[in-house]
């Protein structure tokens, strides 16, 4: 049996999708929430000294990507085989893309400036991305309402988590999205998530 | 094995194409490696999945979008991406460390059209993200390397041929960075370039502007 010990600050930012494979797979975690006044004395600690970092039997694996896929695979929620693990990357590539574009807003301090740009992001940015996701769904999916085969994958709770934040700023972002939309309420309701999601401390990011 | 089974398809550059085919040349995998000029690419744009390139297609058709992804997919069907399943994500932290480099290289000082802040941007890359980078590789290579040459393990991953190419195609475009990254990656440059399959590949490949 390993130990599992994920680091970061107390929010959902970069270590939630971390988190919700942890919930989804039912397996436990110690779940070390940093306050920012107290990261400085631990920075040093980590790889990189950047977080989330994940300890696996005391090897310390920083980069949230590589530690989702880790877990995702360790937990059978990253596809069957090679072929449907890169489909599954593919969709959360795609997903990161978009996130990437969205980066320069959440950090952006003129909220002038800050407005106008999330405005732009929804109008001019977010939609090629949506696109692209329905065009991979199609194809990967097997008709059904997941990204990849029939089953819960990582990439559809990392477009849940990534939605949560992009919704919470335009309640309408999916509005013309039906499968995605769809694809969301069915992560929703896997017991353990509902259950989490129903108890999680609330965050912006 | 016939290379009408796997297709690569890209530019005829380095930029995004060139870590898949290091990986499938270290691999003695045969593929048809299809480059285009940007001329030619609205012919090509229709036939890719997500209207983007790379993309990598399998003999049924079906095809693979996304640089890393379809790196990532040829290494493991290679041996290239670690023996075991924490392996494999210290291979992706490497990865995705040297990515954010990359990132920072082509957001912040590629696309700068204004030349004073183009050097500015590249005297903070070359001082600021790039000694921090080459800090931040001695890390994890210590952390994961058991011959103090490959970075995860002992033997070459796909984390190796990564940074290999960065670092080549960084000293190409800005030949300032060469003394930056000091002695510590010799072996393992020495040991990529002496690989035979990948040392015929490097002499026969197509000179690029990137």
């Amino acid at each position: 049996m390993s130990t599992y010990k994920l680091y970061y600050f107390n929010t959902r930012g970069r270590a939630e999708i971390a988190r919700l494979i942890f919930i989804a797979a039912d397996q436990k975690f110690e779940d070390i929430r940093y306050e920012h006044s107290e990261w400085s004395s631990h920075k040093n600690e980590m790889p990189l000294e950047q977080m989330p970092v994940l300890e696996v039997d005391g090897v310390k694996l920083p980069q949230s990507g590589a530690i989702a896929r880790f877990l995702a695979k360790q937990f059978h929620l990253a596809g069957k085989d090679n072929f449907e693990q890169a489909k599954v990357d593919a969709v959360v590539d795609t997903i990161a893309d978009a996130m990437t574009q969205f980066l320069p807003i959440r950090f952006e301090n003129d909220e002038t400036k800050q407005i106008e740009m999330v405005k732009n992001f929804f109008a001019n940015e977010l939609p090629k991305h949506l696109q692209n996701l329905e065009v991979l769904a199609k194809q990967f999916g097997n008709g059904g309402l997941f990204f990849i085969g029939n089953n819960l994958t990582w990439a559809d709770l990392l477009f849940y988590e990534v939605t949560e934040t992009l919704l919470g700023l335009n309640k309408n972002a999916l509005d013309n999205h039906q499968w995605l939309k769809q694809n969301r309420a069915e992560v929703e309701k896997q017991p353990r998530i509902a259950e989490y999601l129903k108890n999680r401390p609330k965050s912006q990011f | 094995m016939s290379s009408g089974d796997l297709k690569f398809y890209y530019f005829d550059l380095q930029a995004r194409g060139e870590l898949t085919r290091l990986i499938l040349a270290a691999a003695g995998r045969s593929y048809e490696d299809i480059r285009f000029g940007f001329d030619k690419w609205p012919e090509y744009k229709p036939k890719m999945i997500l209207g983007q390139a790379p993309v990598l297609e399998l003999a049924d058709g079906t095809q693979l979008p996304q640089s890393l992804t379809i790196a990532r997919y040829v290494a493991r069907e290679a041996g290239l991406a670690g023996s075991d399943n924490l392996e494999s994500a210290k291979i992706d932290a490497v990865v995705d460390t040297q990515k954010d480099v990359n990132e920072t290289y082509f957001s912040k000082v590629f696309p700068e059209k204004d030349e004073t802040k183009k050097a500015e941007e590249l005297k903070k890359f070359l001082d600021e993200t790039v000694t921090k980078h080459v800090e931040n590789l001695g890390k994890l290579k210590k952390a994961y390397s058991k011959d103090e040459k490959y970075f995860v393990g002992d033997k070459l991953s796909w984390a190796d041929l990564f940074v290999f190419q960065s670092i080549q195609a960084l000293l190409q475009a800005v030949p300032e960075v060469k003394g930056k990254f000091g002695e510590q990656f010799k072996p393992l440059m020495d040991a990529i370039n002496g690989n035979e399959n990948i040392k015929k590949y490097l002499d026969a490949r197509p000179q690029t502007a990137f």
